[in-house]
């Protein structure tokens, strides 16, 4: 049986080479992936700002576990993230610059999520997948961790992608099925959401694809245009959006049957946020198949992160944080939570 | 002036007041120049890379090669353009409305056209404008001058291609306006608008520290600085987010007395919102002070649509409009 510790690993070092890989896609259209690279397997450089969130995400757990707020996580921010940003926040997106801006206003959540433009981001979803490490089997209260956290920088369907990652990653720790993962996703958003209604309608095309559809390239590239057509937005410039990132990358999952390889690959070749849609499918996968699940030409090129984004975590490497988590678990046991 | 009279003249003072402060903004001559060839809106950004590889401060502005010189006139753009549609389509259902726009040449805020692939995909109101990226902007808010000259509900409307403070915004634009049309002043009005923007939401947040920004400034010239260090985000902003371009209308209509002669030039200075900050300004100013107060250049230079966002308004007259229809 794969222990928590073992897929806790599984799910930080799936999320760290997710988001590698995907980051030179990231932008491009999946037909510019195709001419680059044919499918894109191979990681080429370093992480960005998915995996740093995810590791300072993972400290806040660490340190708060099931006692943390809101309020807890904007005082993290006022005194680990902005004494440390002298100049430009690189790597930083649009959401977490937005509240900083509002935390140096003097706002306090959840209006600091309120007052920018990019409520919806899916910088809450990107940094969701140590709320579900922590909860297993418990979508519920990872969903409510993590919504504690998204109060601080995003609002609205921002927040519901970052529940459904949490609740995703706490039904894979307990090896649930790749469709009960799925529908662990849906459990914990509104039915009537658009986090919901992309994560159906992209499951449906999944789901209709032809058996074996995926892996013949043909029939790959009609699976992109079909999941593009049903959840893509066209006409905005940005790609960082909750509900579009979270669909396609539980349909990666899905069509990867929750093979970490399969899926993130998958995923990456869809393009968008293809870092993001890397780092949540990683995730998602890598707590379903433990660490062993992770290929390992991938995880000799996860190096600790350089804390390009965020000084507080340079050095921090996924899998001690991970550890760290999967402690967290084990003293509840002890305790008899 | 009878009380029917004051009516007349300030709903043709809203819907005028909105023309006008578009026209004034410096985003309308860019939307105007969309009727110019497609090559020649080319140059125009050739000459902005050139201007940025040169280190030269000569910034290009839209121009003519060729090409008709009357979009470059000051004149009205997109806001005029979608209330005028919004008034000529108000008695029919909305999403229906939206719809026969399908396959037309159209230009529209980002909510509008994510709202039309919406309805396409078969996704219908509220979600249409709720599963939207942009579902905060004030593109409803600027339609809601029509519903609020009319004297109804903007809701339905705005749920077609906004939510959030994107409906708000709409529901506060259509009371003010309506209560100055039924008499009301200023403060009558704008205390009409804040029954509709909760203090915890991000437009009614901003709605109340850009009133108080203002006040302390003591006129609506004086409140621009503060008004950009309240209301603007300076990390990103596309400048049409309800949450910003409706308090500083509300708190400019206030600071300037309610005068628009006063309010829409301070709201052109807020750069960032000029492309609608000073249109909705506009609206609210119109519709307390009248159409007589506006003077007579501007309502000459604004009254006739180009055509640029809307191309079958080209030509259309809005105060004839406005009399056949409001």
């Amino acid at each position: 049986m794969t222990s928590y510790r073992d897929r806790a690993r599984g799910c930080l070092l799936g999320l760290a080479a997710g988001d590698a890989l995907g980051a030179p896609a990231e932008n491009l259209t999946p037909a510019e992936i195709r001419r680059r690279w044919g499918r894109l397997t191979e990681i080429e450089g370093g992480g960005t700002d998915d995996t740093e969130y995810a590791v300072f995400a993972a400290s806040l757990l660490r340190r708060h576990g099931h006692g943390l707020t809101a309020a807890l996580v904007a005082a993290a921010y006022r005194d680990e993230i902005i004494p440390r940003v002298t100049g430009p926040m690189r790597g930083a997106g649009f959401s977490e610059l937005g509240t900083i801006e509002a935390l140096r206003r003097g706002l306090e959540p959840p209006l600091t999520g309120r007052v920018h433009s990019h409520g919806w981001s899916d910088g809450l979803a990107m940094r969701a997948a140590p709320y579900g490490i922590f909860c297993p089997g418990d979508p519920a209260e990872a969903a409510r961790l993590v919504e504690q956290d998204g109060l601080v920088s995003g609002s609205g369907e921002g927040i519901l992608g970052g529940r459904a990652v949490a609740g995703a990653v706490a039904a894979a720790m307990t090896g649930a099925a790749p469709e009960d993962v799925v529908r662990a996703a849906l459990s914990v958003v509104p039915d009537d959401s658009w986090t919901a209604r992309a994560v159906r309608r992209a499951r449906d095309v999944v789901t209709r694809a032809p058996q074996g559809g995926t892996t013949g390239p043909a029939g790959e590239d009609g699976l992109v245009e079909a999941l593009h057509e049903a959840v893509v937005v066209r006409h905005y410039p940005w790609t960082d959006l909750a509900p579009e990132a979270v669909a396609l990358a539980l349909a990666a999952f899905l069509a990867g049957g929750g093979e970490v390889e399969a899926a993130v690959t998958f995923a990456v070749s869809l393009g968008r946020d293809a870092d993001t849609i890397g780092a949540i499918a990683g995730a998602v996968s890598g707590a379903l198949r433990g660490e062993a699940g992770v290929p390992a030409r991938w995880a000799a090129r996860i190096a600790p992160v350089t804390g390009t984004c965020l000084p507080v975590v340079a050095g921090r490497h996924v899998l001690d944080a991970a550890d760290e988590l999967a402690d967290g678990l084990a003293d509840e046991l002890v305790e008899g939570r | 002036m009878s009380g029917d009279r004051i009516r007349g003249d300030r709903i043709r003072g809203a819907v005028i007041g909105l023309a006008v402060g578009d026209a004034a903004g410096w985003p309308a001559s860019r939307h105007r120049a969309a009727l110019h060839a497609p090559w020649s809106r080319r140059l125009h950004r050739e000459l902005d890379a050139f201007a940025e590889e040169h280190r030269v401060t000569t910034l290009p502005v839209p121009f003519a090669l060729n090409q008709p010189t009357a979009p470059l006139a000051a004149g009205p753009s997109d806001d005029a353009e979608w209330l005028a549609w919004t008034l000529l389509t108000a008695d029919r259902p909305r999403a229906a409305a939206f719809r026969e726009l399908a396959g037309q040449d159209v230009r529209a805020r980002i909510s509008v056209r994510t709202a039309l692939d919406n309805l396409a995909r078969g996704v219908e109101p509220p979600a249409s404008g709720h599963d939207n990226p942009h579902h905060f902007d004030d593109a409803a808010a600027v339609r809601a001058v029509a519903f609020g000259v009319l004297g109804r509900d903007p809701e339905d409307d705005a749920l077609v291609t906004n939510a959030g403070d994107g409906v708000l915004g709409a529901r506060a634009m259509a009371a003010a306006v309506a209560a100055a049309v039924a008499g009301g002043d200023v403060t009558r009005a704008v205390a009409a608008a804040l029954e509709h923007l909760p203090a915890d939401t991000a437009i009614g947040h901003n709605a109340r520290a850009a009133l108080s920004a203002a006040e302390r400034a003591g006129d609506a010239f004086a409140a621009v600085p503060a008004l950009d260090a309240a209301l603007l985000d300076h990390v990103y902003s596309y400048g049409v987010g309800a949450a910003q371009t409706v308090p500083a209308a509300l708190a400019l209509a206030v600071a300037a007395g309610g005068d628009l002669t006063r309010a829409v030039p301070a709201a052109a200075c807020l750069a960032a919102l000029a492309d609608s900050a000073p249109a909705l300004t506009g609206a609210l100013t119109g519709a307390c002070g009248g159409f007589e107060a506006i003077p007579e250049g501007w309502t000459a230079s604004a009254r006739t649509l180009a055509g640029c966002c809307l191309p079958h308004l080209a030509g259309q007259d809005l105060i004839d409009l406005t009399e056949e229809r409001a």
